[in-house]
């Protein structure tokens, strides 16, 4: 009996350690998911000031200041986004609006005030460069997790943070320009610190790494990225005055207020 | 002993174990260096690296990320569809993507239609984004394509041939030095996964690269073939392998010093280099030849080595000496040049001259006196009536008798050789360097008869910061191209202006009355900046600067010659002069073609003035060897009347003065005098020794004369083989170096006896 007992008793304390690690350890899917959730859908709406500091392989400046407004109509789903740019200087008031959708292509528009003109965009390529830079569209509005195969492949440190370190694989190849990337993610606040993109041969082509976090309304931000292509040329991107919660409405985000932009927030 | 010089010959007599010791210690050593050689085959380098034009080309490739390009050219004349059918689109996007990979491509710079962005409105929808998807699923999809491409006037006849049936991809590579293996691998890919379709891969990194193959390839072949034939005329005149071999290896050795002395003091070999054993190989027979000549003919009587040797190096020593020193400083000339490849070769065929004299002195003596006596038992004196023998009497009567209209002819031929020179047309065209029926021609030909133009020159408008965006200057930059388009040589001109008017067009349902630049700057900033953020910014960036202060206008030449090139230039300088732009600018040009214009303008200044250069330098000489002003002149009268008439010659057929032909020029400057050194200082040689003039005349055209026709067949024919190359330069130079020796040979051997005969009396003969 005695010797059961002690038995019972190992199992148990084995139970006891083990089960609660078992518990604890996140699938590489549940990792992108936190982290989909924690970098892209922070609030349940946003607003914040960026500047982006775009050099060229030729180290020539360009600068591109604009406000950026976000609605998320589902937590992790479909997000509406209101883009107003400042800088360049004859570029200011133009608008660009996107209606993020999971299920579906996006919907996009334009307004152009020099002509008064409202164009809806397409633009199939998710891919290319935001404005000019070196952070492409899903940068900037999030990649859906569903487009990728996810694998933990280890845990890092970046700058004393400890880092799930994931290979992400696309599932469709042929609308990517990279062959896979890799994600650094902060295990405690899921932001992702750093990512790597490969090209289709398999070279390191594109970095991504995060310099600055702040705490804003107790949400842990990122206010500091940088992009940069290993061939040359890289996008710092700053967020500024970032707030959450502000109690933005929908219907900001429509045709109407592409020509009226919303003067509270946008200054 | 007279000349101190003279002593080689006798150290060479007395020790020849020691010279030909030495000799084989040389050779060997140099030997060595030879596989250390590396081609350049980049035009770019016919200027020097600090020049300001290849500065500027390099700086505007730079700002604008141009790099040099592959063209691969997709035809299929199978079909009224041509390429545009499902499975031949999707195999294009297959080698795109395959392409895309290969380690040293530019691989976001590839303008392939599944790169390329079109814009387009589709249902008030405006859509940047790539021609084509990598799965086309039925005809009407690849109808799509084609015909979006069509409209869109910044693809068409770059991207899409202009009749819809052909596409073009451009694949831009890092660097240079990497042509060969990303043309290797674009080659294997396209057997990979082509159809039925044609491939077509040309481009400047091809050109280049293949050039540098066949360079190789005539190095070994052509120059050997030419020694080959070369042995085989000499057997013929002189009857004696061991003999004829000496000169042989005279000639060999020559170029393994110059060659194993050109690579290991670390200088590529480029087009003109590649030449220079072709050059040197006859320049060292021809002194050879003449103590060849003059020993099998003394031997048989005198029956000593030593003794003919003696008799033979004598009498020869002063010509063959001066014609050496001619000779070299006629290619000396060509160091003055502004052209570096050219300055390498001059150089070092002038040593390569000095180094051939050296070893006919030293090596050749030595050979002989350790060659045993029953080798030259053979040699005997030519029956009087043999061709050579009926030749020489001819012309002898033909000259002396016939000296004032000999006279005449010549002036008359000079007269119309000079009218040719004036016809003269200066153009030069790299892809012009392979056959008509190489493949490369092959699809330069196709290509540029199906696209805008495969030769790209760039024309950089340059202002202040922003201007780049004011309607005024757009709408000038668009009229100037309106106006470049119409000219003949152009294909295509593409600039930010196209994007511009491309995106008003579209912005305006496609209303015709759009398809303009709009009237504001405003308008113009939000236009481009629409197209960078739905677009790929790149490709806005090859064609303006982010500042907006520099423009780049992409103008496609059907054809690589720069004459065409001259004349879009002088075109675009004659219009901003007649219609002077909105605003301040100024204008720079880049791009291989125009490259090539300013290079051939300096190498014919350049040839000009080392021609004129070295033609005073060798009329001096021949004053200072005849010692008489009147003796130099008519010296130099033969090199004249060569030169005018090969000259003419080339302007009167229309053969374009090219590089091959203006390099030629020196050579003319330093072997036709030759053949007057000899046969003016043997006559006067002959004149002190004889009684009569018609004495000397007799003995003038015998031996001497000899040696001259020798020389002129031998060489002239021993050159038929580069004929045959597959290289334009190699034919160029293989006909020339026939017409310089057949021409200055005759010319001297008719004009200066006819000039002796008539200027006997001041000539003191």
């Amino acid at each position: 009996m005695k010797k059961r007992s002690v038995l019972y008793g190992l199992v148990l304390i084995v139970c006891g350690v083990l089960v609660p690690l078992q518990a604890l350890a996140l699938s590489a899917d549940e990792i992108v998911n936190k982290a989909n959730l924690a970098y892209y859908y922070a609030g349940s709406d946003g607003a914040a000031k960026v500047r982006m500091t775009i050099t060229d392989t030729r180290g020539r400046k360009r600068l591109r200041e604009l406000t950026m407004l976000r609605y998320d109509v589902e937590d992790g789903g479909r997000q509406k986004f209101y883009v107003y740019f400042h800088r360049p200087a004859d570029v200011e008031g133009m608008v660009y609006m996107v209606w993020k959708n999971p299920e579906r292509d996006d919907d996009r528009w334009l307004y152009i005030p020099a002509i008064d003109l409202i164009k809806r965009v397409s633009q199939r390529d998710k891919r290319s460069s935001f404005a000019g830079s070196n952070f492409t569209y899903e940068d900037v509005s999030g990649r859906l997790p569903g487009d990728d195969v996810h694998e933990l492949i280890g845990e890092d440190t970046l700058d004393g943070r400890e880092t799930y370190v994931l290979k992400n694989i696309p599932r469709d190849k042929d609308l990517v320009e990279f062959s896979f990337y890799k994600t650094w993610i902060d295990k405690e606040n899921f932001l992702p610190l750093k990512g790597e993109y490969y090209d289709k041969a398999g070279r390191l082509a594109r970095i991504i790494t995060v310099e600055k976090i702040e705490n804003v309304q107790d949400i842990p931000t990122v206010v500091k990225a940088r992009a940069k292509a290993v061939e040359g040329g890289e996008t710092v991107i700053e967020f500024m005055d970032v707030r959450y919660n502000v109690g933005l409405k929908e219907r900001i985000f429509s045709e109407r207020y592409l020509r009226r932009p919303p003067r509270r927030w946008i200054r | 002993m007279k000349n101190p010089l003279l002593r080689i010959v006798h150290f060479s007599i007395e020790n020849p174990r020691k010279v030909m010791a030495l000799t084989v210690v040389i050779t060997v050593i140099l030997l060595t260096q030879l596989p250390g050689i590396t081609v350049d085959t980049d035009p770019e380098n016919m200027l020097p690296a600090d020049e300001p034009v290849r500065l500027a080309h390099r700086e505007i490739k730079k700002e604008f990320s141009l790099y040099d390009s592959f063209v691969v050219g997709v035809v299929d004349d199978t079909s009224e569809e041509g390429v545009f059918r499902p499975e031949t689109l999707e195999r294009i996007a297959r080698i795109t993507d395959e392409i895309l990979k290969i380690d040293g491509v530019v691989a976001k710079d590839v303008i392939s239609p599944l790169t390329t962005d079109d814009i387009q409105a589709v249902d008030g929808v405006l859509t940047i984004e790539p021609l084509m998807g990598r799965r086309i699923p039925d005809q009407e999809t690849a109808e799509r394509i084609r015909g979006r491409a069509l409209e869109n006037p910044i693809l068409k006849n770059l991207l899409v041939s202009g009749d819809g049936k052909a596409v073009n991809l451009f694949v831009p590579i890092k660097e240079k030095k990497l042509s060969y293996r990303v043309a290797k691998e674009i080659e294997s890919i396209v057997e990979r996964h082509g159809g039925g379709e044609e491939y077509y891969i040309t481009g400047l990194p091809v050109v280049e690269e293949t050039f540098g193959v066949e360079m190789f390839r005539q190095m070994g072949v052509s120059a050997p073939l030419a020694g080959l034939l070369i042995f085989i005329l000499m057997l013929f005149f002189f009857r004696s392998v061991v003999l004829v071999a000496s000169s042989m290896v005279v000639a060999m050795i020559t170029v393994i010093w110059i060659m194993g002395f050109l690579v290991g003091t670390g200088f590529t070999v480029h087009i003109m280099s590649s030449m220079i054993p072709i050059f040197l190989m006859p320049i060292a027979v021809l002194d050879s030849i003449h103590i060849l000549s003059e020993f099998s003919d003394r031997f048989p009587s005198v029956k000593d080595k030593k003794e003919t040797l003696l008799m033979v190096m004598k009498e020869l020593f002063t010509p063959m000496l001066f014609t050496s020193i001619t000779s070299a400083a006629g290619f000396a000339s060509l160091v003055l040049t502004p052209i570096p490849p050219v300055r390498v070769f001059g150089g070092f065929v002038a040593a390569g001259i000095a180094v051939a004299w050296l070893l006919t002195m030293a090596f050749i003596p030595a050979y002989i006196m350790l060659l045993p006596e029953r080798f030259l038992k053979r040699l005997h004196r030519r029956s009087k009536g043999s061709v050579l023998y009926r030749a020489q009497e001819y012309l002898g009567w033909l000259s002396v008798r016939h000296a004032r209209g000999i006279a005449v002819v010549c002036l008359v031929v000079f007269a119309v050789s000079v009218y040719g020179i004036t016809k003269t047309r200066v153009n030069d065209n790299p892809t012009r360097w392979f056959h008509e029926g190489h493949p490369l021609r092959v699809a330069e030909r196709v290509l540029n008869k199906l696209f805008g133009g495969t030769y790209m020159a760039y024309l950089v408008v340059e202002g202040r910061d922003g201007v780049m965006k004011t309607p005024g200057m757009l709408e000038y930059v668009d009229r100037l191209q309106g106006e470049l388009s119409s000219l003949d040589v152009v294909g295509k001109t593409t600039s930010v202006v196209d994007v511009v008017k491309k995106i008003s067009f579209e912005l305006n349902d496609e209303d015709p009355a759009y398809n303009r630049v709009p009237d504001t700057s405003r308008k113009v900033a939000q236009y481009l900046f629409l197209y960078e953020m739905t677009g790929d910014p790149d490709d806005l960036y090859h064609l303006v600067d982010p500042g907006y202060s520099k423009l780049n206008v992409w103008i496609q030449l059907r054809r690589g010659d720069n004459q065409d090139m001259k004349a879009v230039e002088a075109f675009v300088y004659n219009y901003m002069r007649d219609n002077p732009p909105p605003a301040e600018v100024e204008t720079k040009w880049a791009g291989l073609t125009y490259l090539n214009v300013v290079w051939q303008e300096k190498m014919v200044r350049g040839m000009l003035k080392s021609l004129a250069g070295g033609g005073v330098v060798v009329f001096l000489m021949m004053v200072f060897i005849f010692r008489s002003p009147l003796w130099g002149f008519i010296s130099i009268v033969p090199l004249s009347i060569t030169i005018a008439f090969i000259y003419g010659l080339i302007g009167m057929v229309g053969k374009d003065y090219d590089m091959p032909v203006a390099v030629l020029s020196s050579l003319t400057l330093g072997i036709s005098v030759d053949f007057a050194i000899h046969l003016l200082q043997r006559t006067r040689q002959i004149r002190r020794e004889s009684a009569t003039w018609e004495e000397t005349v007799e003995r003038v055209f015998d031996e001497p004369v000899r040696a001259i026709i020798r020389n002129m067949v031998v060489i002239s024919m021993g050159f038929a083989p580069l004929f045959f190359s597959p290289l334009v330069p190699y034919q160029t130079v293989g006909f020339f170096f026939a017409a310089i020796m057949a021409v200055s040979g005759l010319t001297t051997l008719l004009v200066l006896p006819a000039l002796m005969v008539i200027l006997r009396r001041p000539l003191k003969l």
